[in-house]
């Protein structure tokens, strides 16, 4: 039992020390990491949502940025001064009345509630986009995802007239969108009452809690009777189905709840970053978080987290770290080519290569769901013809 | 010397040890005849030696020459054609299309002609519906089909797989007496079939197979004899 | 029962929506008919460029069921290698608007060559590399390493290229060859067609007629008994991608030399374009993927005009989305990609 619970509380343990070893980390690296680990920390949110759909129920989501594109409009259009036509706030950490003493334009809603509504809202997107879908195969399945997922950014980059009203802003996108808080604490805890950009350790937290709650919920589904209910949809979906599993309710589930989680992380995001942009939201971050699950190993919620921290690090630290080194290289050699070289802007090349060898070499990921691996092998050998024909 | 021999032939299905050395031979214008249970191996026997399936170990000797580890798509230019399990006919593809995909590694226009010919001799249902889409026939037609497609390469082995599968009675004669002329013309046959006692019928010898392995082999007539064979296969009590 | 139901009154829905859309452009089209003319003209010679990418999805598909994701950026690829080439290598100089007739001509046929030889062998090369070795995996995971072929050609491109859009040389003249500009129809558009009718006959020819598209069809209706009756399996699917990839080579020269430019991340979008034709058509269907072609050609350019070009992704990809849930085998489409169904 000891042994059970060791690892995951010295991680935790370790997860809420880490503001207070961040400025040690600084002296030695000479910057911060709380701002990454902060995004880091979204992503490997992203990424727990996103394995409730492929790593448990095996639905290929494409389109996975849709719900973290709405998630983070719905902050924008509940707390900020985008709807000018209106003035409307509650329990929000905002000011609600401008220097003039006049009302503040726009809808100011606490960032708590906007946290549950964005799940709320992206879940019912995800049921609206997943009930007439998610009875097609899965190659077909993951295109259409990749469709909306298309879709709905381009729509936020389009919706600045919408028939004159302007929903998103366009291409200019939503600014200066409220900070949380938590103003009823006393005035000793100023950074609490409202979260600012000097002291990041409030956003830290709260995003801290976020993730393990998704963790919790991930495993408490994984191991639930809608758990099962996934394993036997994704491994035989006729057997499922005559085993008096609805398939599509299954499936459903799992992708209204990954939704959720895609689209509380969105909020946080647009919240943290408090301007949201329709570019931000591209196929790449789709791609970039099914790499960090297919890295970590699909279903396995260990491995998915890893994979998270491991292909964000590789963003923010290993590649500029690379970039010196190649510019150095650059400069000894006296080569132009690359001491100008610009290599982060090539992780999607990175990331291209880890999704081909991944599949190739280790489809399990590097920590494994010992089922999902039975599953990925079994396929080796139950057809022959192609090893005859491979002579 | 034996036009086929197969000499303790291992094959896998993944982890699953289908084959656990199979030996046996074929003579120049036999019909010898597998015969044994669902699953005993007696399909996995034919893909082994046709390559589809390549064994792991054991050797698969076809006129005097090494065979295993050669892939299927050339077997039918040493001589070797088959016609497999659920018939795999080219469903949209007409009745002629097949027959000429069946004489594929040929470019013989007279030959393949003349071998059309003869299986309309043998099969004249398929010639009336030359044209028909492959998967809109019968299954006994489809069955003509997938024997004379078979027969498009002219091979000096025909392995045939569960010619009588799913058709009646009165088909299932009209087929074999086929099978009988096509080996009179002077085609060497491994019949694998589920239907022992027709197979016993036309075959010269029979090996009767069981979990993977060979247990009994003996001319046709004296298998149709033995009382355990009797028991087991020919639906005797 | 409940299927058969739902279906038709989502067929008839989907036939009063199409019919209303088609009374509106309808009512365009005689407000000012020079310009719906000239928008149908433009539709059709982009979606003759659409029709060769697609063809390439739908001969994919055909054959091993996969949704060949790489296969967009290939046609970036294609446009690159034109555009490298005509530039000259440094062996001759670069052919531009100024060059001779004559060089002109040479300069875009062997443009068109050799993109199509160099993305044919790319094509084939992803297939043994991220492809082969996975053909008896989930579908999905052959899925997943084609969207890493994808994001890897994407970066080549990038490195090759930069991010910017990169001009192509104005070889083929954008003057109108009808007099006056009621109805606009320039050489350039009749570069495409011209160029896209050979080609289209030549693939069917030789799926029809030739030996090796016979085994093409054979292997994709059953790929034991092609192997049984001596088709090499293997081989029969490099050629189909080598096809494949020629015809998206092709596509992407003549993309260059009809828009002017192209950009290392072009494939994506024409890609997705190109998929939406393939399904649109029936995937698997060779004749669909023309058709498919040119109805997404025409959509396009029509929302270009009526809808505004910034809607026109959206309304394709809304399309795609609708074909994939509504009808899902497409116009002319045999395959189902409904679970259960069709195969």
């Amino acid at each position: 039992m000891v042994k059970k619970y060791a690892l995951p509380v010295v991680l935790i343990a370790l997860a809420f020390l880490f503001p207070l070893i961040d400025p040690l980390l600084e002296a030695v690296l000479g910057k911060s990491l709380l701002f990454s680990a902060i995004v880091i920390a979204v992503y490997v949110m992203l990424a727990l949502g996103l394995n409730i759909v492929i790593g448990f129920a095996g639905l290929l989501d494409l389109g996975f940025v849709a719900f973290y594109a709405l998630g983070a409009y719905v902050t924008g259009w509940l707390a900020s001064s985008h709807f000018k036509q209106v003035s409307f706030s509650f329990l929000s950490a905002a000011p609600t009345e401008t220097v003039s003493g006049n009302a503040v334009p726009g809808i100011h809603i606490s960032f708590w509630i906007i946290l549950v509504l964005a799940g709320a809202f992206t879940a019912l997107c995800g049921i609206i986009i997943g009930a007439p879908t998610l009875r097609l195969r899965g190659d077909y399945l993951a295109i259409v995802t990749l469709g909306f997922g298309e879709i709905i950014p381009r729509f936020f980059q389009n919706g600045d007239d919408l028939g004159g009203f302007n929903l998103t802003n366009g291409t200019i996108g939503i600014k200066a969108i409220d900070s949380p808080g938590l103003p009823f604490l006393p005035d000793s805890l100023p950074a609490w009452q409202q979260f600012g950009t000097l002291n990041l350790n409030p956003w830290y937290y709260t995003i801290l809690i976020l993730v393990l709650i998704t963790v919790y919920i991930n495993i408490r589904l994984r191991d639930s009777r809608l758990g099962r209910a996934w394993i036997s949809v994704r491994e035989d979906e006729t057997a499922a189905a005559a085993m008096g599993i609805n398939p599509v309710t299954t499936k459903l589930w799992a992708y209204a709840l990954g939704a959720t989680f895609g689209g509380i992380a969105g909020a946080f995001y647009g919240a943290f970053i408090a301007s949201i942009f329709p570019t931000s939201f591209s196929f790449n971050v789709s791609i970039l978080v099914l790499c960090m699950v297919i890295l970590g190993g699909m279903g396995n919620i260990y491995g998915v987290i890893l994979g998270a921290i491991a292909l964000q690090g590789l963003n923010f630290y290993l590649l500029p770290q690379i970039n010196t080194w190649v510019h150095r290289i650059g400069d000894a050699v006296g080569s132009p080519l690359l001491s100008g070289a610009d290599i982060p802007k090539y992780n999607f090349f990175i990331f291209g290569i880890i999704l081909v060898l991944m599949m190739l070499l280790r489809p399990e990921g590097i920590i494994p769901n010992r089922q999902r691996q039975e599953e990925l092998h079994s396929g080796d050998d139950d057809q022959s013809i192609t090893d005859a024909a491979r002579a | 010397m034996a036009l086929l021999e197969v000499e303790n032939m291992h094959s896998y299905y993944g982890n699953i040890h289908a084959l656990r050395g199979v030996s046996l031979t074929v003579e120049e214008g036999e019909v010898v005849t597998l015969i044994g249970s669902n699953g005993a191996g007696k399909t996995t026997t034919l893909r082994s030696i046709h390559g589809v399936l390549p064994p792991k170990e054991g050797k698969v000797i076809f006129d005097g020459k090494e065979i295993q580890g050669t892939p299927a798509h050339d077997m039918i230019s040493r001589g070797i054609a088959q016609s497999p399990e659920g018939r795999k006919i080219f469903s949209r593809m007409t009745v002629r299309e097949n027959l000429e995909m069946g004489a594929y590694h040929r470019s013989d226009r007279d030959g393949i002609r003349t071998d059309m010919d003869r299986v309309f001799e043998l099969f004249p249902r398929l010639q009336e519906r030359i044209k028909q889409e492959a998967g809109t026939m019968s299954g006994g037609e489809q069955q003509m089909l997938a024997i004379g497609r078979a027969l498009m390469s002219r091979p000096r082995l025909l392995l045939l797989d569960e010619p009588s599968m799913g058709l009646s009675p009165v088909l299932v004669e009209r087929i074999f007496d086929i099978i009988r002329e096509i080996n009179a013309q002077g085609t060497t046959i491994l019949l694998v079939e589920q239907n022992a006692n027709v197979a016993l019928e036309i075959a010269t010898r029979g090996y009767v197979l069981e979990t993977g392995a060979i247990v009994n082999s003996a001319p046709a007539a004296k298998l149709r004899e033995d009382p355990k064979v009797r028991e087991a296969y020919l639906g005797e009590i | 029962m409940d299927s058969i139901k739902g279906s038709s009154w989502q067929s008839r829905l989907a036939v009063v929506l199409i019919a209303i859309l088609l009374v509106a452009l309808l009512i365009q089209a005689v407000a000012n008919p020079g310009q719906f003319v000239s928008q149908l003209l433009i539709g059709i010679t982009n979606g003759a460029i659409i029709a060769l990418v697609a063809l390439g999805y739908t001969l994919v598909y055909g054959i091993i069921e996969l949704i060949n994701f790489a296969h967009g950026d290939n046609f970036m690829i294609g446009s690159f290698v034109g555009l490298t080439l005509l530039a000259g290598f440094g062996i001759f100089a670069p052919i531009s608007g100024d060059s001779g007739t004559f060089i002109k001509i040479l300069g875009v046929l062997l443009a068109l060559v050799v993109a199509m030889v160099v993305c044919g062998f790319v094509n084939v090369a992803i297939e043994r590399i991220a492809y082969k070795p996975l053909r008896n995996s989930p579908r999905l995971a052959v899925l997943i390493t084609a969207i890493g072929m994808s994001f890897i050609l994407q970066n080549i491109g990038l490195v090759w290229k930069g991010p910017a859009q990169v001009p192509f040389p104005e070889l083929i003249s954008s003057a109108n060859i009808f007099p006056g500009d009621a109805i606009i129809f320039r050489w350039k558009d009749l570069f495409v067609i011209a160029a896209t009718i050979p080609l289209l006959l030549g693939l069917s020819y030789f799926i029809k007629n030739t030996k090796q598209g016979k085994a093409m069809r054979a292997v994709a209706q059953d790929k034991e008994a092609a192997a049984m009756v001596g088709i090499n399996v293997n081989r029969t699917i490099s050629i189909t991608f080598l096809l494949g990839g020629i015809l998206a080579g092709a596509s992407g020269v003549m993309f260059g030399l009809f828009n002017g430019i192209t950009v290392f991340n072009v494939g994506f979008t024409q890609g997705l374009y190109a998929f939406t034709a393939a399904v649109l058509g029936g995937i698997g269907n060779l004749t669909g993927a023309v058709v498919g072609g040119f109805l997404i050609g025409i959509i396009g350019s029509m929302a270009d005009q009526y809808i505004g070009v910034r809607w026109t992704a959206i309304v394709i990809f809304g399309v795609l989305v609708l074909v994939l849930v509504f009808r899902p085998r497409g116009l002319l489409g045999d395959r189902s990609a409904v679970q259960g169904g069709g195969e």
